[in-house]
């Protein structure tokens, strides 16, 4: 009985919010303040999710950048508001997937691959604007009251089947059961839309251009497309939605964020120069986890995206890094050419010297090869592969 | 992994009552610990977790419930560890990394304990490579010698770790119980108690001694049954004058 309320619920939920999807979202509903959980299920989940910050805080995997996270929380307070951006408090961890959460008690985490892949303030603040609808509208909680029916429907429908004891009732049970699990996912997709909707709501409100949400999905899509086509895979299908996915296909997200946009905004600033200036040093860093994701289509759409704007010393050497690192002859020639286009750009760069080096040695090109590693240990006497490029040269250059 | 939540909540309808004749506490071979004998023992925070068992079997965490308990439980530590028979050391306040660590470990310890009491207790449930430890009754579990490392290690020859994780059935899970055995016989079970405690050597990281059991008694919400819990974690422990129930 209450499994159907849920449904049709969720039903409704769906109809309703597919139909406000349409037109540019409206602004989000006035700041309550300070908020403090309620009940116990809450003040439960609110308890463990501080255990988890607390150990999160210390982690070694999370990047201690004062500067950095300054950053990141004022483009938050001017996505969602000096008022609600008070709320979040931002963690960066370093791991190179495209992903960001915020859970119940306000800890937002921000995965580095992320901010490798966003181009602008505001296709950053699109993602954490989502994010905030999220802790907003209290979904996890949601989430958990939802989980915790669903198990109590399957145990009493077990119980029951198992007291009648026919073929069918063990059919209707397991039909349940798919029931069951295929509302949950399909809940878990709703919530994603209203975030989408909620963070669309702040967007426009804001500064900053709020076609930079579609922009997110579109350039997502690009990059799944470019690592299915260097593998020879097929096209993914972007529109499909899979029995257990939590989230809306990334087709339909780009086109429904795009129709949530208010048009007016298409000309604000998106503040891509001063994301470039803000993540300068940390790019590179960021690169070289893209890199050793063994994700070469992937990689390679990241690196040319963001030499849109104007290659770089940094991206022409991450790029032949990548080339390197998959490592076949062919690929070696291109690692040299982008070694060297990175070193036309900055003269003294380490990096690609001995990439250089490294690459002309492997297709036969020993002195030149050489020269570039005896150049590497010049810029960099102290590096901490030195031992073993010396043992790479000539004896005599080796003293 | 939301799901598997549901996955397992719905399979617990039709797992199986605990197996009460189980063996719950072990010793490493050769190890003897005699009281007054001037060894140092460590004793860790607990880590403490308490919450509801939803009819599904789903866990639901309560912050009141895990809070008083924190209080309680380390209240009645303190009364038993001066019974402990050696000289007890406090663990020193940790910041930041190392606080991290002992996170960590206590950790590891929950995954030792709970490899401990289904590998080895549980006759029947063998690892390949522990059989002929079981069949020889030898008692071979190591952390690693890496626990040198936590903060206060340096001071001291044993750590003693404590963990509980309390699950009280909820009411609808008490019904479906009454009801699941009424009718078509199913056994299950209402609320999970766990209990470990465990005493490691801080130069090898071998566990020496283990009391472990997934039903432990008294009710870690209040005073009498927190001491209750405690004694229940602490009898049998080397060199104690600690007694049981």
């Amino acid at each position: 009985m209450r499994a159907a309320v849920h449904l049709c619920a969720a039903a409704l939920a769906l109809a309703g919010t597919s139909a406000a999807l349409a037109e540019p979202a409206p602004a989000p509903p006035p700041w309550t303040g300070v908020y403090q959980p309620q009940g116990v299920d809450e003040i439960g989940l609110w308890g463990e999710d501080d255990e988890s910050e607390r150990k999160l805080a210390a982690s070694p995997h999370i990047i201690r950048d004062e500067k950095l996270l300054a950053y990141l929380n004022d483009v938050l307070c001017r996505t969602v508001g000096a008022d609600r951006c008070q709320a979040a408090r931002i963690y960066v961890i370093r791991d190179p997937a495209f992903n960001a959460t915020m859970s119940p008690n306000g800890t937002m985490r921000v995965y580095s691959g992320l901010l490798l892949r966003v181009r602008s303030e505001a296709e950053l603040a699109s993602v954490l604007g989502h994010e905030f609808g999220h802790f907003e509208r209290r979904h996890s909680l949601d989430d958990f009251k939802r989980r915790r029916s669903s198990g109590d429907i399957l145990a009493w429908a077990s119980v029951l089947a198992a007291t009648v004891a026919t073929r069918e009732a063990y059919n209707a049970t397991t039909n349940l059961r798919y029931e069951i699990y295929g509302s949950l996912f399909r809940y878990s997709r709703d919530q994603e839309r209203e975030a989408d909707l909620l963070g669309l709501g702040y967007l426009n409100e804001s500064a900053l251009p709020p076609q930079a949400a579609s922009q997110v999905w579109e350039n997502l899509m690009g990059e799944i497309e470019a690592s299915s086509v260097a593998r020879g895979l097929r096209k993914p299908k972007f529109d499909a939605i899979a029995f257990t996915a939590s989230h809306p296909p990334n087709g339909e997200r780009a086109g429904y964020l795009a129709d949530l946009a208010n048009p007016e905004g298409a000309f604000r600033d998106d503040g891509a120069e001063r994301y470039r200036a803000a993540l300068a040093d940390w790019i590179p860093v960021f690169l070289d986890d893209q890199i050793k994701r063994n994700d070469f289509g992937g990689s390679e759409y990241i690196i040319t995206s963001l030499a849109t704007p104007g290659w770089t010393a940094e991206l022409w050497f991450a790029r032949g890094e990548l080339f390197r690192t998959r490592g076949a002859p062919r690929d070696l020639v291109h690692a040299a050419e982008f070694y060297r286009e990175a070193i036309a750009l900055q003269a003294g760069h380490p990096g690609a010297y001995r990439g250089l080096g490294l690459a002309l040695l492997k297709t036969g090109k020993t002195s030149e090869g050489q020269a570039a590693l005896t150049t590497y240990l010049d810029l960099e006497p102290e590096a901490h592969d030195a031992a073993l490029i010396r043992l790479m040269l000539p004896k005599e250059d080796a003293q | 992994m939301k799901l598997i939540g549901v996955a397992l909540a719905a399979a617990l309808v039709a797992a199986p009552a605990g197996l009460q004749a189980q063996e719950r506490a072990a010793v490493k071979d050769g190890f003897e610990l005699a009281a007054s004998s001037g060894k140092r023992i460590l004793i860790l925070r607990p880590s403490v977790s308490v919450g509801a068992q939803s009819t599904g079997g789903m866990f639901e965490p309560n912050a009141d419930w895990t809070e008083q308990a924190r209080t309680n439980l380390a209240a009645s530590l303190a009364k038993w560890q001066s019974q402990l028979g050696n000289e007890v050391v406090p663990v020193p306040v940790t910041y930041g990394g190392d606080e991290l660590l002992v996170e960590e470990y206590m950790a590891l310890f929950q995954a030792i304990a709970s490899s401990v009491i289904e590998y080895q207790f549980f006759v029947g449930n063998r690892l390949p490579t522990k059989k002929q430890d079981n069949r020889n009754k030898v008692f071979d579990w190591s952390m690693g010698p890496g626990v040198a490392s936590i903060p206060g290690a340096e001071n001291a020859d044993y750590a003693l770790f404590i963990l509980t994780k309390d699950a009280y059935g909820s009411t609808g899970r008490k019904i479906l119980q009454l009801l699941a055995a009424a009718g078509p016989g199913i056994a299950v079970k209402s609320g999970e108690h766990i209990g470990y405690a465990g005493l490691v050597d801080l130069r090898t990281g071998d566990l020496l001694w283990l009391n472990a059991d997934g039903q432990m008694g008294g009710d870690v919400r209040d005073a009498e049954g927190s001491e209750k819990r405690m004694r229940q974690l602490l009898e049998e422990f080397p060199g104690s004058e600690i007694e049981a129930d």
